[in-house]
Order: C-alpha cells, then sequence, then structure tokens
C-alpha cells in the first residue's frame, strides 16, 4: 500500500497508476457532487455533522482568523465556521458594551455602528477544491443559505497549492485527505501557507481498533453503504470506492508520523465514535 | 511514505517560529529565572541546524545538538507570559493566549495548543509568582546574613511574605475570582495544590526554624488557612491599597501565634491533669 512506491497504487482494492487514480477520483466526486450532503446524511445517519461541529469546538476559533479548508466541496467546515466566528464575534461587541456603562447614548450607538459592519471581525475562510462540480454545489448552497461574507472559493489542488506561503492561520481538511494521491504532499503544502503558530487540522476516517465494533462496522460499510448509493445517488461504484478507500487509508499513529514528518510539532490525535473518524491536530512552531 | 530530504527552504521554516523565538532571546535581557537561556551562537550560525523535535531528521553542522533551538515547552512559557499583559482586558481565557500569541508574532491559532478554559494560564501565572517570591526571601535572606538587615521576628516575617506574594495579584484581581474557580476544577487540582503547598513551604524554609511547638504538618496547615482566607478576603476588599486585608492578615498571624502558645500551655496543661487522674485512680484503687 506504499502510495510512492513506483507507479502503481491504490483505487479502493484496485491498483492503478497515479494519474489513473486521480482521473478516477475526480470522476467519482463529478458523479456524486449533488448528492454528496443527502449520501452523508444517509451514510452516517447524521452523525457526520456532529463530527464536524466537534471539529469546529476543537479549532475554537477566534474572530479574525483566516481558515483555508482544503478539499472543502460543498462547504460543510466553511459555514459552520462562519457560524462560529459570529456567534463569538457578537459575545464580544456585548461584553465591549457592558463595559460602556459610563458613556452617553450617542456614543454607545456610534460605536455599535462601526462594529455593525465587522460582524465577523475580519475572519474569513477560503474554501480550495479540486473538483468543479464540488465548489458549483458548495457555492449554490452557500447563496441559498445566505452565506456571503467572508467566504472565498478557490479551484485547486491539495498537493499544490495556489496560495503563498505563511497565509493562514488554520487549515483543515475534512474527509479529503483520503482521496489525496500524494499525501506527502498535501501535508507539505499544508505547512508551507500555514502562519507560524499555525494549526493543521484533518479530520477523515480511521481505523476502530476494538474487534467487535470492527467487524460490525465492516459489515455496514460493505453491505450497506454501496446499496444506499445505488438507491440514493444511483452511482453503486463510487461508494464502493469511498468504502475500500477508507480501508486503505493509514490508521491513526501511521498519519501522526506522517504529519511530523511534515514538520508540525504537538501532533496529536482524537478518536471520534470508537475510531470510526479520526482528528488529526499539528502546529507549524 | 516519508520524504527522504528536505529542501533547504523547507528546513528554514520548519523551525521558523522556534528560530525566530530563539532570536528575539538575544535581544532581551536575562530576567527571569523561568527561563532557559542558552549561548548566543554567532552571527553567522547556520539555519541547516537540526530543529527540536520528534523527527529523526539530519544533524546539523558540527553534528552540534540542538540546545540553540528552545524548545515547544519554552515557546508555551513565552506565549503564557506574553498572554499575561492581556488577561485584565479577555479574562483568563483562550482570547489571552491567543492575543498574547499575537505579540510574539505567531497566529491566533497557537492558543489551540492550550485548553480553552484558560488553565495553563493560571498555572503558568501562579508558578511564575512563586518563583519571584522565591527570589524576593533569597535576597532578603542574604541581607540578612550580610548584616546589612535585621532578622525579622517570625510574625512579622510572615505576614511580609504572605503580603509579598498577594500583592502580586493586584494588576489581575478583578479576573482573579474566575481564576479561582478554574482551580477548583477536578483537573486543576492536584497541580494548584502543589503550587501552593510548595509556596508554603518555601516561605517556611526562609522564616527559617524557629522555636515554636508547631510540628512541621501544623505549620503547613495554619500557613495555608492563613494564605486562603487573606486571598479571600482580598477578592472582596475596596479599601485603599487593600490595607482592610493587611489588617486581616496581622489578626490572623497574631492568632496562630497565640494559638502556639494556647497550644503549649493547652499540652501542660493536659499532662497535669493526666498525672492527677492517674493518681486519683490509683487512690481509688487502694
Amino acid at each position: 500500500r506504499d502510495l510512492a512506491a513506483g507507479p502503481e497504487m491504490q483505487f479502493g482494492f484496485q491498483t492503478v497508476t497515479e494519474e489513473e487514480r486521480r482521473e478516477k477520483i475526480y470522476q467519482v466526486f463529478e458523479s456524486v457532487a449533488k448528492k454528496y450532503d443527502v449520501m452523508n446524511d444517509s451514510m452516517t445517519l447524521g452523525i457526520h455533522r456532529v463530527w464536524k461541529d466537534i471539529l469546529m469546538h476543537k479549532m475554537n476559533p477566534s474572530p479574525g482568523t483566516l481558515l483555508l479548508d482544503v478539499a472543502g466541496g460543498t462547504g460543510d467546515i466553511a459555514f459552520r465556521f462562519i457560524n462560529y466566528v459570529s456567534s463569538v464575534r457578537e459575545r464580544q461587541l456585548q461584553r465591549k458594551l457592558k463595559h460602556h456603562q459610563n458613556l452617553s447614548w450617542q456614543e454607545i450607538f456610534e460605536s455599535y455602528q462601526k462594529d455593525k459592519f465587522n460582524s465577523l471581525g475580519d475572519s474569513q475562510v477560503v474554501v480550495c477544491d479540486i473538483n468543479r462540480e464540488m465548489l458549483k454545489v458548495g457555492k449554490q448552497k452557500a447563496q441559498h443559505l445566505g452565506y456571503s461574507e467572508g467566504l472565498s472559493w478557490v479551484l485547486g489542488n491539495a498537493e499544490e497549492l495556489p496560495f503563498d506561503n505563511d497565509k493562514f492561520d488554520v487549515y483543515t481538511i475534512a474527509f479529503g485527505i483520503r482521496n489525496v494521491t500524494r499525501i506527502d504532499l498535501a501535508l507539505q503544502e499544508a505547512y508551507r501557507v500555514l502562519k507560524p503558530g499555525g494549526r493543521f487540522l484533518c479530520l477523515e476516517f480511521s481505523h476502530v481498533s476494538n474487534p467487535l465494533l470492527s467487524r460490525l462496522y465492516d459489515l455496514y460499510s460493505f453491505q450497506v453503504i454501496p446499496v444506499l448509493g445505488e438507491v440514493i445517488a444511483g452511482d453503486w461504484k463510487s461508494y464502493q470506492y469511498l468504502v475500500e478507500s477508507i480501508r486503505q487509508f493509514p490508521p491513526q499513529e501511521e498519519l501522526k508520523a506522517m504529519i511530523e514528518d511534515a514538520g508540525f510539532f504537538k501532533v496529536d490525535y482524537e478518536n471520534l465514535s470508537f475510531g470510526i473518524v479520526a482528528i488529526h491536530s499539528g502546529f507549524k512552531l | 511514505v516519508r520524504c527522504q530530504h528536505y529542501p533547504p527552504l523547507r528546513a528554514l521554516q520548519a523551525s521558523a517560529a522556534l528560530r525566530r523565538a530563539s532570536d528575539e532571546h538575544k535581544k532581551e535581557p536575562l530576567t527571569s529565572s523561568s527561563q532557559q537561556h542558552f549561548d548566543s551562537p554567532p552571527a553567522g550560525h547556520q539555519p541547516e541546524q537540526e530543529p527540536q523535535g520528534p523527527r529523526p531528521s539530519y544533524t546539523g553542522q558540527g553534528g552540534q545538538e540542538s540546545e540553540d533551538y528552545e524548545s515547544e515547552e519554552q515557546l508555551q512559557h513565552r506565549i503564557l507570559t506574553a498572554a499575561l499583559e492581556f488577561v485584565p482586558e479577555h479574562g483568563w481565557t483562550a482570547e489571552a493566549i491567543a492575543e498574547g500569541a499575537k505579540t510574539l508574532g505567531l497566529s491566533v491559532a497557537a492558543a489551540g495548543m492550550f485548553h480553552s478554559d484558560g488553565s495553563e494560564l493560571i498555572l503558568h501565572f501562579m508558578s511564575e509568582c512563586n518563583t519571584k517570591l522565591s527570589e524576593l526571601l533569597e535576597k532578603e535572606q542574604k541581607l540578612v546574613q550580610l548584616g546589612e538587615a535585621e532578622k525579622k521576628p517570625i510574625d512579622e516575617f510572615l505576614r511580609h511574605a504572605v503580603e509579598a506574594r498577594l500583592r502580586m495579584l493586584i494588576p489581575y484581581i478583578e479576573k482573579w475570582p474566575q481564576a479561582l474557580s478554574v482551580l477548583l476544577l477536578p483537573r486543576n487540582i492536584p497541580s494548584s495544590l502543589n503550587l501552593l503547598t510548595s509556596m508554603i513551604d518555601d516561605i517556611w524554609h526562609y522564616a527559617g526554624d524557629q522555636s515554636t511547638d508547631f510540628n512541621w504538618y501544623t505549620r503547613r496547615a495554619v500557613l495555608t488557612g492563613i494564605y486562603n482566607t487573606t486571598e479571600l478576603v482580598m477578592m472582596q476588599d475596596s479599601s485603599p491599597d487593600f490595607e482592610d486585608t493587611w489588617r486581616f492578615l496581622e489578626n490572623r498571624v497574631a492568632d496562630a501565634m497565640a494559638m502556639s502558645n494556647t497550644a503549649s500551655q493547652v499540652q501542660s496543661t493536659g499532662e497535669a491533669v493526666v498525672q492527677g487522674l492517674m493518681g486519683a485512680a490509683v487512690t481509688v484503687s487502694n
């Protein structure tokens, strides 16, 4: 399963060349883009929302944070980020107002006005994805849900990001790194674009160590998910790929070592749902 | 997949924040003893040094060890120290830590290295205060030894030490109640208790062995009680320069001194009573 050894690599359980793999993955996501969110909900019984919420809590971004969400496709992480910083910002403003108790009404009104146009506190999120279809769905969702401020959409490859060095405070990649063909390159790019002190966060399917749960999980994955894929999205093969790629992905400790290799410090991981999913975190120090 | 080598540019960035920290260190005067200082390398010293960290990479030129680089812990210390400046405004929170990180040129995301309830910040502050107290008491002890100052009687010494330590809270007094409640979290109790007892031990150490009838545990317990109650009084004190608090402190220390006398009186009285009873018992049995 050595991804860098020669041109042969894994696409799920198939062996393909690097280029074939990139193409196949592009096609997978092109085909599932419109039903991506629906499928997420039905496969994980809605739990993926909780996982993403936990990721946001772990990040605990303060207003003014610049976030790069790679493989962010349909915008789940980006929207959560915007919600989080605007509520933190609101609390901040309320606290400031409480301190202004000796000011006149006029002054209070003016200070409120100034901050009114800064409801995100200068926070920004850039959603970067390699797949046009996913970005399209994301942009439509944003419009539909009313997200506009502090949000940008960029087409780009995680292995070669179109950004300068030392730009971002936080880099996230949620359920995306599994689909990157050269993970080491993606990690190096993450390191490059982060500011010193910046944080790398990766939310990804991982390995369940408990043997009983592992059996149940395998059963569910291989018997139920592709069927759901066929019924809901009309696409058995893409979801077969999904399930296989999860099995092929390095387990928690191995991914931790890879992140350390890229130069990150204080690398750690947190298992969610008994290891079905794990959040890896590292800092550029 | 492991990379076989790093291009030199990456090596530079690999320890950008840590090395930069070491550069800043060269400019700062040596202050707090809690920082570890390393010899400043000559100016032409180079970037291909081995960065401190878990990676098994190349050794630097001349095989020098990574002592010139600060460790993650030292960087964390520096961030926490920088964060203290923002505590009066933001409280003992991750926000204060984020602001502190910003002043060091780091991203606000660096605050993610710490708990979001500010525990580490508070513990760091306590430990810094304890260090400052020790240094102060050490200095004064030297003066006494050199004959340049009078040795204080025990009650005055205790009052002086506790007051000095509590005065360090004054810049943060508004947010200190919040800190106290965070220190009571089960997770933090071992560390906070540890810091408290080592501070009390320190004070007794510099107070020297005075002739009282207290045994070691009682001494610790009594002074801890004095310190904690005075701290709580201070939280509620609005008198100018906390004079009510210092008066409270004076009274508590006086109580403790009196108690020690009473205790020894009680002890001798108790012994006398026991002897009397024994005598009566012997008489009765005959």
